[in-house]
């Protein structure tokens, strides 16, 4: 990529291309980016994932029991801005509870940007607990 | 957008018939209207009570709801299951 981008400034230092042109393909080149970011890279395109998923397949006393969650992105990220919400004297006595729990998290401090870019990170994240009667599983898809 | 149509089923054990509930959630919200004005009038007061703007409350809440549809819990253990789906 870093190539191509190297031979369009080249192209307009030339002359052979005027700035504007070098701005188009330069922002079509970004537009291809994502598309062209191979099965490695660690997630897709922001905004694809739409949903987090708890699988939970277990066995008590025999019973197999399976759990199947799926909980839409945007209700975390709304369910954010609600938390959001939360008068100082109630997140005050949440810290106090959380403290005696030995959980010393100050809520006060917790901004809504930062709970945002929390959900945004949600996309690279996924859990997988394997024990030999549960198997577990977070994941974004 | 609002939810539209909120799924609910239950198997129940072997033998018996699994009960499947779908209710349409815009008609319910509606009869249930009065209730709904009633709910809000009490929200209001509470967050006048704890100082939080009404306002960003119920925009809040309504984001809250819109992002529902999608949402969907299974969960099955022997030979109950149980389906919530909300699309």
């Amino acid at each position: 990529m870093d190539e191509q981008r190297k031979d369009i400034l080249r192209m307009l230092a030339e002359g052979k291309i005027t700035a504007d042109e070098a701005d188009q393909l330069i922002a079509a080149l970004e537009r291809d980016q994502p598309a062209s970011a191979g099965p490695g890279s660690a997630a897709g395109p922001k905004g694809r994932l739409k949903y987090l998923r708890v699988v939970v397949d277990a066995t008590e006393d025999g019973t197999p029991t399976k759990v199947n969650i799926r909980v839409p992105l945007q209700l975390l990220r709304a369910g954010v801005r609600l938390a959001a919400l939360i008068p100082p004297q109630a997140l005050g006595e949440a810290n106090a509870q959380l403290s005696k729990s030995g959980v010393p998290i100050d809520l006060t401090q917790l901004k809504p940007e930062q709970l945002e870019e929390l959900i945004e990170a949600l996309d690279e994240m996924t859990i997988e607990v394997d024990q030999p009667d549960t198997k577990v599983r977070v994941f974004c898809e | 957008m609002m939810p539209q149509l909120l799924t609910v089923r239950v198997n129940r054990s072997r033998g018996r018939r699994p009960i499947r509930i779908w209710v349409p959630v815009l008609p319910v919200a509606l009869i249930l209207s009065p209730l709904l004005i009633l709910a809000v009038g009490v929200v209001a007061v509470a967050c006048a009570v704890y100082r939080i703007s009404v306002l960003r409350a119920l925009g809040t809440s309504w984001r809250i709801l819109s992002a529902l549809p999608g949402t969907r819990l299974d969960v099955a253990t022997g030979n109950t299951a149980f389906l919530v789906s909300i699309r």
